[in-house]
C-alpha cells in the first residue's frame, strides 16, 4: 500500500485534469472533525473520496508530473478508491438508517459499468424466461453487494466507526420503527414504554482485572483474619512445656451393665420380646408387692389339658419308636441284615443315580473310608481277634473263621486295589494331559518318548541319590532292621539303576542322527561309567563291610581306607572297560553288572586287602597300647617330676630367704630379677635353674668390687634414662625445629661466602620456631617437673565424650563446665522435681485419637 | 528489727529450697560411728597390741581376728569383694578357696595343681579370675572353670575394673590387657616396654590402672591408648608396691631404695617420704596405709596434719613372709596373705562404717544380687570413659591445633583463598589503568598467587625431605658432597 500511496501522490496534476470525471475539488484544508461535522450537515455534498485524497494531499506538498505509464496505474487506482468509498457509504447507510440503496445503485452504475450492463442482460433475460419481475432477482444481487466485510470483528480493540464517531447508540426505538404497523408492535412498544420509565441507568462491568484485584483485596482481608485467627493458640501450644491430650474424654462403657443399659430394640423380634417384658402391668407387678405376678401368671384350664395331650401323644409316639428300633436292633438275622444293606445301597445307588450330589456324597464316604482303611489298616489282620487267630494257626481254625480272616483281607485289597486303581487312574490322566500338551506342542512322538524317558531317569536318579534317613530310635533303629532295610534299599538302587540303564539305552535308540548319536555316545558312556563306577563301589563296600564284621577292633577311620583302596582298583578296571565301551555293549553291559565273573573278581580284590588291612589294624592298635602305654609312664615320670619339684622348693625356700637377707639390700636390678625367678621357683623348671644356683646356698660368692658399685650408683642411671625418656617424648609430642642447613654447595664456594655462614633470614627462622617450641613446652603441665612426663596426646576415642562446640545458652566455658558439676538424677533431687522435669512433652492416653485444634473464643 | 527479721525468714526459705526440702538427717543414714584407737598421756597408739584390742572390743568383732594356718601352699594372696563379705584366696601352689567372713565358713576350698599368682574376684562373689602359671582362668563360685583367657598370657598380676567390667592383667613380658568379661571383647593390648613387673594397682577414682616398674617409674595406662598418661619417676630403684587412697588424690609408693613416698597426684609431687621397705601397700577406706615388709605389718594413718604416722603395727612370728596386705571394706579389718597362711587382724578406725546398699551391701540376698547386677550393667562404662581427670567428661573439648592439616583441609583452604581473592572488588583508577581486560589479568594473576602459595606449602614439604636426605650425608667435606651417590648411602 504504501508503494502506491507514494505513486498517487506524485500525480497530483494529472489527477486534477481529470478531476471532474472524479468529482475531483479543490478546497481549504479543513481538519477532519470539521469535515465530519460538514458531512453531517449536508451529507452528499462532499464525497468521501475528496476526503481521502485530501488526507493525503494535507501532507504532501510537492507536486511533480509523472510518465504515462503510471497515469494508467493511477486510474486503476482511483477506480479502487471509488469502491473504497463504495464501501464507506454503505457506512453511512448504516449510520442513518436511511434507503441509500439508490445511491449506492449510481455509484455501481457510475463506477463500474461494464459490469452492471451484463448485469442488467441478465435480468432481462431472467425477466423473459421466468416471467418474474426484475426486482426477484435484483434483490438476491443486491444483498450480494450490500455485504462488505470488516478486516477485524468489531470489538473494543477495533471500534466501529459509529462508536469512534459519537453518537452511534442503537435505541430501541430505532430497532421497533420497522416493525411499526405489524401486529403485537404496540404492545411491545407499551411494554418497552413501561420498562423505560422504571428503568434506572446500569453502570458498566468494571473491566475484569480491576474487579478481580478488587476481589482479591477483600478475600486478603478476609484470610488474613481468619489464618492470624490461631495464631495465639498455636503459640500458646508450642511454648507449652508439656501438652495434655487426655483432659476430658470418654473412652466409652467400663461394664457390662452399661452397655446392656443402653439397649434399644430393633428388630421385630426384639420389640415384642421389649413389649412383653416391659409391659406396664407387669412392671407395676414389679414395683408393688409381687403379689399381682401370680394372677398374670394364671393359665386357662383348657390351655393346660391341651398342652398335657399334646405332649402325652408326642411321648407315647416316641416310645413306640424306640421299642421297634430296638426290637430290629436285637434282629440277629443275616439275611435280614444283608437284605436291609442291600436295600439301603439301592436307594442309595437310585439316589446317586437320581442326582449328582448324591453321588458326591457317596464317593467323598468310599474315599473317607479308603483313607481310614489306609490309617488304621483295620482289615489287615492286625487287629486282636486276627492276631490271636493267627497265633493259634490258620489250620486249626474252623472254616467259618477262615473265610472271615480271608474275606477280611480281600476287603482290604479291594479297598487298597480300589485306592491304587483310583490313583492311577488320576496319574495317568494327568500325565495324559501332559501328553496330550506336549503333542499338541510338539506334534512329535519320539520327542514326547524322550521327555517320557528323561523324565524317568530323572525320578530314578532322584531315588537313587536320596539319603534314606535310619530311625535313630524305635523298632527300626534295631540292627537286623537297619540291615534289612540296608538290603532293601540296595536292590531297590540296583533296580533303579538298571532301569537307568535302559532308560538310557532306549534314549539312545531313540536318537535319529548319527552326529548326534555320536555325541550322545561321548556323554552316555561318561554317564553310564559313572552309574557303574558307583554301583561297583557300593558292591565292594558292602564286600568290604561283610569282611570288616570279622575283625571286630577295627576303626570306622580304617574302614574308609580300604574302601577307598577298592575303589582305586575298580577305578583301574573301569577305565579298562571304557577304553573297549562301544554305543550297542551299553545294554549289556548293564547286564555285566550282574554277571557272577565280575563278583569273583572283586571278591578276590577283597580277599587280597584283607589280610593287609589286618596287618594295619592290628599294627595301630599296638602302637596306639604302647602310645598310652608311653604316656602313663611320662606322665607318671612327670607326676614324679613334679612331686620333686614341688617337695624341693619348701626345703630349699627357707635358706634362700636367708642367704638373701644376708645379702643387705643391694637396689639394683639384678636383684629385684633374683627375686622374680624366686617368685616363680615353685613350678617353672627353667627359672628354677637360676634359683638352683642362687639357692644352693653354700657356694654363694661375693659380688665383685664392680658389681657393687654398679649396685650402688645404679639409681643414678635411672634418673638419666628418666630424663632421656622424656626428651624422646618431648620431641616426638612437640618435634624440634630442624637446623637451618644450606644445600651442599650453594653459597660455599668462595671464602667470603663461607665467612658470611648461614643467610640471616634462615636464622631468625630457626629462632623463631625454637621460642615457638619453647612457649609450647612451657605450656604442658609436665614442664616444671622434672621427674614427671604427661602425655598430651589426643585420645581420639574419648573425644566424643566432650563437646565440640558450646551450647547455646551459654555464653562462657567456665560457666557451662560449672554447670556440669550439679549432679542430676533422682539420687540427688526430689521426686517431685523429677517428675516435672521428666514429664514428657505429650501427656494423652493411649488408644485415643488426637483431633485437630479446636478455636476457642 | 522487723526487717532483719525478715530477712533472716527470707533465708532460711531459701537455704531450704536449695536443700531441696529438710536437710538430710545425716544421724538416721549414718548410723555408726566411726573409732579410732586413742592413746592418752604417754601411750603411744603402736604399743596396743591384737591382745588388748580383742580384750576391749564386741564378740563379732573378735570374730575377725583369726590366723589361718595353711603352712603347705605356700605364700597367700587375697581379695576382698566389694562388700567385704567374701574373701578369695589363693595360694601359690594352686590352692583356692572362697571363704564368706560372716559365717566364717568356706563356700569352695580346690587345688588346681598350679602355680596361682593372683586372684581376683569379679563383679560380685560369684565369679573370680585367678592367674595361673600358663593361662587366666574365670571360675565360679562353685570352682567351674569358665574361660580360659589365654590372650593374657603368664598373668603376674590382675585388676578388676568393676564400673567398666574390665579385666586387666600385665604378664611376664611387661604386657598389658584389657578384656571386656562381658562381651569377651579384648580392648587393649600394650607393652609397656619397662620390663618385667607384678607391680600393678587400679587408682579407684578414675580407674586409671598403674604398674611400679624396675627403673623407679610408675606409669598410669587407660585402655584405649598405646602409651601411657602419666610416667613419674618415683624411686631410684625399683618399685615394690603402689597403692592408691579412695579419694583417688594420694598415692603411696614403695621402692627397693628403702623409701616409701605418698604422693599428691593433682600435682604429681611427693608430699610424704618415710624410710623404710614395704613388700605390700594398702590404703583403707578411711585412709589408713598399711605397709609390710618380712613378718612385720605397719599401719599409718594421719591425724589432724596431711602427715602419715605410725598408728599401728603388728609382728606375725618369724619366718612368716607377708605377700599381700589388704583392707577388709566396711570393717576395721586387715587381712594378710603370708606364706604359711591367712591373717585377718583388727585396725580400729579403717573402714568405712556406714555402707550404702546402692553401693556396696555386705548383708545382700541373692536377689538383691542379681538385681544388682542387672543394674550395675545397665550402668557399664564404656572403656574410653576412662581418664586421668573425669570430670572432663562432658564438658568442652580443649581444641588443639592439628601437626598438619588433611589433604582436604588444605583443599578447602584453597578453595577459600581463591574465592576470597575472586570477590575482591578492584579500585577505580585513572584512565586507562582500569581496562576490563586490565581488571580482569590482575584478578587472574591474584588468582594465581593464592594458588601458587599452596602449591609452595606442598614443595616445602619436599624440600624439607631431601635437605634431610643431604643433611645425613653432610659429614664429608662440602665440595665432595654433590658427587656422593645416594645408592653408597
Amino acid at each position: 500500500m504504501a508503494e502506491t500511496k507514494r505513486k498517487t501522490n506524485r500525480a497530483p496534476a494529472k489527477r486534477n485534469k481529470k478531476g471532474k470525471d472524479n468529482k475531483w475539488n479543490k478546497g481549504p484544508h479543513l481538519p477532519n472533525s470539521l469535515k465530519k461535522e460538514l458531512d453531517s450537515l449536508n451529507p452528499r455534498d462532499i464525497s468521501d473520496e475528496e476526503m481521502q485524497s485530501d488526507d493525503d494531499i494535507d501532507v504532501y506538498e510537492y507536486e511533480e508530473k509523472v510518465p504515462d505509464e503510471e497515469l494508467k496505474k493511477n486510474r486503476s487506482i482511483g477506480l479502487m478508491d471509488d469502491e473504497d468509498v463504495a464501501s464507506d457509504d454503505e457506512d453511512g447507510e448504516d449510520e442513518g438508517k436511511k434507503g441509500a440503496s439508490d445511491e449506492d445503485d449510481e455509484d455501481g452504475d457510475e463506477d463500474d459499468g461494464g459490469d452492471d450492463d451484463d448485469d442488467e442482460k441478465h435480468a432481462r433475460m431472467l425477466q423473459d424466461i421466468t416471467g418474474l419481475p426484475g426486482d426477484a432477482f435484483d434483490g438476491k444481487k443486491k444483498k450480494n453487494n450490500d455485504v462488505v466485510f470488516e478486516a477485524y470483528p468489531e470489538s473494543e480493540y477495533n471500534p466501529s466507526r459509529d462508536v469512534l464517531d459519537g453518537d452511534g447508540r442503537i435505541t430501541i426505538d430505532d430497532l421497533l420503527n420497522p416493525l411499526h404497523g405489524k401486529s403485537g408492535f404496540s404492545k411491545i412498544r407499551k411494554d418497552v414504554q413501561r420498562i423505560d420509565k422504571k428503568s434506572k441507568s446500569v453502570l458498566p462491568p468494571l473491566p475484569k482485572p480491576q474487579q478481580e484485584k478488587i476481589d482479591r483485596k477483600s478475600t486478603y482481608v478476609y484470610s488474613k483474619k481468619k489464618l492470624t485467627e490461631y495464631e495465639p493458640l498455636v503459640k500458646k501450644n508450642r511454648e507449652a512445656p508439656t501438652i495434655f491430650f487426655d483432659e476430658d474424654i470418654d473412652v466409652g462403657y467400663s461394664t457390662v451393665g452399661a452397655i446392656a443399659s443402653e439397649f434399644r430394640p430393633r428388630t421385630e423380634f426384639e420389640k415384642k420380646m421389649d413389649l412383653l417384658i416391659n409391659a406396664k402391668e407387669l412392671s407395676d407387678a414389679h414395683k408393688s408387692d409381687g403379689a399381682r405376678l401370680l394372677e398374670l401368671n394364671k393359665v386357662s384350664a383348657e390351655d393346660v389339658k391341651e398342652r398335657q395331650d399334646r405332649l402325652a401323644k408326642m411321648r407315647s409316639l416316641l416310645f413306640r419308636h424306640e421299642l421297634k428300633s430296638k426290637r430290629v436292633k436285637h434282629i440277629k438275622s443275616k439275611t435280614y441284615r444283608r437284605l436291609l444293606k442291600k436295600d439301603k445301597s439301592k436307594a442309595g445307588s437310585i439316589d446317586t443315580e437320581m442326582d449328582p450330589e448324591a453321588a458326591k456324597e457317596l464317593a467323598e464316604k468310599q474315599e473317607f473310608k479308603r483313607a481310614e482303611e489306609r490309617m488304621t489298616l483295620k482289615h489287615k489282620n492286625t487287629s486282636k481277634w486276627a492276631k490271636r487267630i493267627k497265633k493259634r494257626g490258620f489250620d486249626v481254625q474252623d472254616d467259618g473263621t477262615r473265610a472271615a480272616i480271608s474275606e477280611q483281607l480281600q476287603q482290604h485289597a479291594l479297598l487298597t486295589r480300589k485306592r491304587n486303581s483310583m490313583h492311577d487312574g488320576e496319574t495317568s490322566s494327568d500325565d495324559s494331559m501332559d501328553d496330550d500338551d506336549e503333542d499338541i506342542s510338539g506334534d512329535e512322538d519320539d520327542a514326547s518318548k524322550l521327555k517320557l524317558l528323561e523324565k524317568g531317569k530323572k525320578r530314578t536318579l532322584e531315588v537313587l541319590e536320596e539319603d534314606d534317613d535310619v530311625p535313630k530310635s524305635g523298632l527300626l533303629s534295631l540292627p537286623f532292621m537297619v540291615r534289612g532295610q540296608k538290603k532293601k534299599k540296595e536292590a531297590a538302587d540296583e533296580e533303579a539303576r538298571l532301569a537307568l540303564e535302559e532308560f538310557d539305552s532306549s534314549l539312545k535308540q531313540l536318537e535319529g542322527d548319527d552326529d548326534v548319536k555320536n555325541k550322545n555316545i561321548g556323554s552316555l558312556g561318561g554317564r553310564k561309567v559313572f552309574g557303574a563306577q558307583k554301583k561297583q563301589v557300593s558292591q565292594s563296600k558292602i564286600k568290604v563291610n561283610n569282611k570288616d564284621n570279622y575283625f571286630d577292633n577295627s576303626d570306622s577311620e580304617d574302614d574308609g581306607d580300604i574302601t577307598e583302596d577298592v575303589k582305586d582298583k575298580h577305578d583301574r578296571i573301569n577305565t579298562q572297560k571304557d577304553v573297549t565301551i562301544d554305543t550297542n555293549i551299553l545294554r549289556e553291559e548293564s547286564e555285566v553288572g550282574h554277571d557272577p565273573l565280575f563278583k569273583v573278581s572283586f571278591d578276590d580284590i577283597s580277599k587280597d586287602s584283607g589280610p593287609k588291612i589286618e596287618y594295619d589294624v592290628s599294627l595301630v592298635h599296638t602302637n596306639t597300647s604302647k602310645k598310652k602305654r608311653d604316656n602313663k609312664k611320662h606322665s607318671n615320670r612327670v607326676e614324679s617330676g613334679k612331686k620333686a619339684k614341688v617337695m624341693k622348693p619348701e626345703v630349699v625356700e627357707p635358706a634362700a630367704k636367708v642367704m638373701k637377707s644376708k645379702v643387705a639390700e643391694p637396689a639394683s636390678n639384678k636383684d629385684v630379677d633374683i627375686e622374680h625367678g624366686d617368685d616363680d621357683s615353685d613350678t617353672d623348671g627353667e627359672i628354677r635353674m637360676v634359683d638352683g644356683v642362687i639357692t644352693s646356698g653354700t657356694d654363694y660368692e661375693l659380688p665383685s668390687q664392680d658389681d657393687l658399685i654398679k649396685r650402688a650408683f645404679a639409681g643414678d642411671e635411672v634418673e638419666d634414662d628418666f630424663e632421656k625418656a622424656k626428651q624422646e617424648v618431648l620431641n616426638e609430642e612437640i618435634p624440634e625445629p630442624e637446623k637451618p642447613v644450606l644445600l651442599p654447595g650453594w653459597g660455599q664456594w668462595t671464602r667470603i661466602q663461607k665467612k658470611r655462614g648461614l643467610p640471616s633470614w634462615m636464622l631468625a627462622e630457626h629462632e623463631r620456631a625454637k621460642k615457638k617450641r619453647d612457649e609450647e613446652l612451657k605450656k604442658r603441665p609436665d614442664s616444671h617437673l622434672k621427674h614427671v612426663i604427661i602425655s598430651q596426646k589426643l585420645d581420639k576415642k574419648a573425644e566424643k565424650l566432650q563437646t565440640k562446640v558450646l551450647p547455646y545458652p551459654f555464653k562462657s566455658k567456665e560457666h557451662f563446665e560449672q554447670s556440669n558439676r550439679m549432679p542430676l538424677g533422682p539420687e540427688f533431687n526430689p521426686a517431685t522435681t523429677i517428675g516435672l522435669l521428666n514429664r514428657p512433652e505429650v501427656v494423652k492416653k493411649p488408644g485415643v485419637s488426637i483431633k485437630p485444634i479446636k478455636l476457642k473464643k | 528489727m522487723e526487717e532483719i527479721h525478715d530477712v533472716s525468714d527470707e533465708l532460711e526459705i531459701k537455704v531450704k529450697k536449695y536443700q531441696r526440702g529438710e536437710a538430710a538427717d545425716l544421724e538416721w543414714l549414718m548410723q555408726t560411728e566411726e573409732g579410732r584407737l586413742e592413746a592418752e598421756g604417754l601411750e603411744k597408739t603402736w604399743r596396743f597390741n591384737q591382745q588388748a584390742i580383742a580384750s576391749e572390743v564386741d564378740v563379732a568383732s573378735r570374730k575377725n581376728q583369726f590366723d589361718l594356718v595353711l603352712p603347705d601352699l605356700g605364700p597367700y594372696t587375697l581379695d576382698y569383694t566389694s562388700s567385704g563379705r567374701y574373701m578369695l584366696s589363693a595360694g601359690r601352689k594352686g590352692h583356692l578357696s572362697i571363704i564368706d567372713l560372716h559365717t566364717l565358713k568356706p563356700i569352695k576350698d580346690m587345688q588346681v595343681r598350679e602355680t596361682v599368682r593372683d586372684v581376683v574376684f569379679l563383679h560380685n562373689e560369684l565369679f573370680f579370675a585367678a592367674a595361673q602359671k600358663k593361662y587366666t582362668y574365670i571360675y565360679n563360685r562353685e570352682g567351674t572353670e569358665l574361660h580360659c583367657l589365654k590372650e593374657h598370657g603368664a598373668v603376674l598380676k590382675l585388676q578388676f575394673l568393676k564400673n567398666h567390667f574390665l579385666l586387666s592383667s600385665i604378664n611376664k613380658l611387661g604386657q598389658l590387657h584389657y578384656q571386656d568379661i562381658t562381651t569377651g571383647q579384648m580392648i587393649g593390648n600394650y607393652r609397656s616396654g619397662l620390663g618385667r613387673t607384678d607391680v600393678l594397682q587400679l587408682n579407684p577414682y578414675n580407674s586409671v590402672l598403674t604398674s611400679g616398674h624396675s627403673g623407679g617409674t610408675v606409669s598410669m595406662w587407660k585402655p584405649t591408648s598405646p602409651s601411657p598418661l602419666v610416667k613419674m619417676l618415683c624411686h631410684r630403684g625399683p618399685v615394690t608396691a603402689i597403692a592408691f587412697h579412695p579419694n583417688g588424690h594420694l598415692m603411696a609408693t614403695a621402692g627397693m631404695d628403702k623409701k616409701l613416698k605418698i604422693w599428691d597426684l593433682r600435682k604429681y609431687e611427693a608430699i610424704q617420704t618415710l624410710p623404710g621397705l614395704a613388700k605390700s601397700l594398702d590404703f583403707s577406706q578411711k585412709g589408713m596405709l598399711a605397709t609390710s615388709t618380712g613378718s612385720f605389718v605397719q599401719v599409718l594413718a594421719t591425724s589432724d596434719s596431711q602427715d602419715y604416722s605410725r598408728y599401728m603395727i603388728h609382728t606375725m612370728p618369724k619366718g612368716y613372709q607377708i605377700n599381700k596386705v589388704l583392707f577388709r571394706p566396711y570393717e576395721d579389718v586387715l587381712g594378710i596373705g603370708h606364706s604359711s597362711g591367712l591373717s585377718s587382724i583388727l585396725i580400729p578406725g579403717s573402714g568405712e562404717p556406714n555402707f550404702d546398699s546402692w553401693v556396696a551391701n555386705p548383708y545382700e540376698t541373692a536377689k538383691q544380687r542379681r538385681e544388682k547386677e542387672v543394674r550395675v550393667l545397665l550402668d557399664k562404662l564404656p572403656p574410653e570413659s576412662i581418664m586421668l581427670d573425669p570430670t572432663q567428661i562432658g564438658n568442652l573439648r580443649t581444641s588443639r591445633k592439628k601437626e598438619k592439616p588433611t589433604k582436604e583441609e588444605i583443599e578447602a583452604e584453597k578453595a577459600a583463598a581463591v574465592a576470597a581473592v575472586k570477590n575482591v572488588s578492584l579500585k577505580k583508577k585513572t584512565k586507562g589503568r582500569s581496562k576490563p581486560s586490565k581488571m580482569a589479568r590482575k584478578k587472574q594473576e591474584g588468582i594465581e598467587q593464592a594458588k601458587r602459595s599452596f602449591v609452595e606449602q606442598n614443595e616445602d614439604g619436599v624440600m624439607k625431605k631431601k635437605q634431610k636426605r643431604i643433611t645425613e650425608t653432610s659429614e664429608l667435606p662440602v665440595a665432595l658432597q654433590p658427587f656422593v651417590s645416594r645408592k653408597a648411602t
